[in-house]
């Protein structure tokens, strides 16, 4: 396990790029997912106030 | 040929239907596609002969290397449909493609940067390859900027459409810099036929690929439902989608 | 129609040099941005000449970009304020060719004079005369390339609030090949080398501008005018 984390040296490289990686690929689904969810309120809002 | 179907793309509430429907499935396969192909790089592909197991990078760095310049060209053919066949769908879809790509080119950097310090023994380096990408995270700034800076909805969306597409030149410049010029990136690894890389390093790679364009397609399913909905203000199908 | 378009734009390009002359002023301002720009590096950097020498190329296209840039705002500013610029578009002559011709006379009124006095500059930061001619050769010709792609990027922020600081972040990343290869050309220039391949790289990317920045901008221009 300990290997596996150390990468042959290389660790301190991999797991922070595999991390700003798929960190951002989480962040965007999140923004996304607020995007939309403040479009929909945003939405909601303007139909109640026209007739 | 019946082009319905192509037609029928161009309605907002049918896209936005349509988007509801897929964007989870899109999501599901890709997270799936990429716990495997983390699987196979991580622990199966054995280390390489030079570069032990730095080379993993590859897995996070090329996938999104890839979709900085896929989303980006996606982006300026959204664009394009929309000046030409003035569809507000295709508009929107190029304006949601935006901020992805932008993090994409974000996440091509900061791995890059991280896999040439052990490499090349320097997070940065001015070489043609790095220097057009962040050229592209510019111009992605740019378009983006744009888009805030112009009031009105309908010309937000053409004077950006016209920006995206001029500004594709700087996408086959990424990709072919590293043959014209002599660049401190490596040039391409052949993966398919006579591959420079066994097997079992190029399956994880190739599903790692299909997993982010997967996930692409979902994320932009979902901003393109919040774009249709900022853009379609009082019609009567937001009514009925909302309630 | 062709004979149209060309005899609009030849008219649009001789009321533009009259305009500019009016007010000469106004002409040398962006060159005395150019000066000042090139005197604050050896102020900043080092007064040493071999060392600045070296840095020369940078120096003087990023000044040669800077001047371009506030000389781009005044490109189609005053003309959208008062109408003129809508009745090119509505004239039924070809705006494309209008703006080309606008494009043109910007460059002459801007770029050349920039290139023509570069040597005072490029003097003072120690580039030998030698390479002068060469020096000249390629600001001219890149400025021209920064003059297309700026008109696109003007016409762009036409309708955008605080267009001037957006219009410097549209237009560096596309004049970025023209920065590259103009310095190049310098470089080389400088060190006594071959110019040929990085002024043909300029010639190339002006050439690319020539045919397709009018298109852009005319494009631009419409769409802000809607």
């Amino acid at each position: 396990m300990s290997e596996f984390l150390a990468m042959s040296g290389y660790g301190k490289y991999l797991w922070p790029s595999f991390a700003i990686g798929f960190g951002i690929v989480a962040l965007n689904l999140v923004l996304a997912l607020r995007a939309l969810s403040s479009a929909k309120q945003q939405a909601k809002r303007r139909l109640e106030m026209s007739p | 040929m019946n082009w319905t179907w192509f037609h029928r793309f161009g309605s907002a509430p049918y896209m936005y239907g349509f988007a509801r429907r897929w964007a989870p499935w899109f999501g599901g396969v890709a997270l799936l596609l990429m716990l495997i192909a983390l699987y196979g790089g991580l622990v199966l592909a054995p280390p390489d002969y030079q570069q032990k197991d730095a080379y993993r990078i590859v897995y996070v760095h090329a996938p999104s290397a890839t979709l900085s310049l896929m989303i980006y060209s996606t982006m300026a053919v959204a664009a394009a449909v929309g000046l030409i066949w003035r569809m507000k769908v295709a508009h929107a879809a190029a304006a949601a493609c935006a901020p992805i790509g932008a993090w994409f080119t974000v996440a091509t950097l900061a791995t890059g940067s991280l896999w040439g310090k052990p490499m090349w023994g320097t997070y940065w380096a001015w070489d043609p390859r790095l220097t057009s990408e962040l050229v592209l995270l510019f111009l992605y700034f740019g378009y983006m900027g744009l888009r805030a800076a112009i009031e009105d909805p309908q010309k937000a969306d053409k004077a950006s459409a016209v920006l995206a597409i001029v500004g594709i030149v700087n996408v086959p410049i990424i990709k072919y810099s590293v043959n014209w010029w002599n660049s401190l990136h490596q040039p391409a690894t052949r993966l398919l036929g006579e591959a420079d890389m066994d097997w079992s390093m190029v399956w994880p790679l190739l599903t790692m690929f299909l997993a982010f364009m997967l996930f692409f397609g979902a994320v932009l399913l979902i901003r393109l439902r919040a774009e249709l909905l900022r853009r379609e203000r009082g019609a009567s199908w937001v009514r009925e989608v909302l309630s | 129609m062709k004979t149209g378009a060309i005899a609009a734009a030849r008219l649009v390009a001789a009321r533009d040099l009259r305009l500019a002359f009016r007010k000469p002023s106004q002409l040398l301002q962006p060159l005395l941005f150019f000066m000042i720009v090139a005197t604050l590096f050896p102020l900043t950097l080092t007064p040493e000449l071999s060392r600045l020498r070296d840095a020369a190329p940078g120096v003087l296209w990023i000044g040669a970009l800077l001047s371009s840039l506030l000389a781009l705002e005044f490109l189609f500013r005053d003309d959208a304020v008062d109408g003129t610029l809508e009745q090119f578009a509505l004239s039924g002559q070809s705006l494309t060719w209008m703006l080309f011709a606008k494009t043109c006379t910007h460059w002459l009124l801007t770029g050349v004079p920039l290139a023509l006095s570069a040597p005072l500059a490029a003097l003072a930061l120690g580039v030998p005369v030698p390479a002068l001619g060469a020096m000249i050769a390629a600001l001219a010709l890149g400025s021209f390339a920064l003059s297309l792609v700026g008109a696109i990027c003007a016409g762009l922020t036409l309708g955008a609030r605080r267009g001037g600081v957006l219009l410097s972040l549209l237009t560096l990343p596309l004049s970025v090949p023209i920065l590259v290869f103009g310095s190049d050309a310098t470089r080389q220039a400088i060190a006594g080398a071959e110019i040929a391949g990085p002024m043909y790289m300029l010639g190339a990317l002006t050439v690319l501008g020539v045919t397709l920045a009018p298109l852009a901008a005319a494009a631009a221009v419409r769409i802000g005018l809607e």
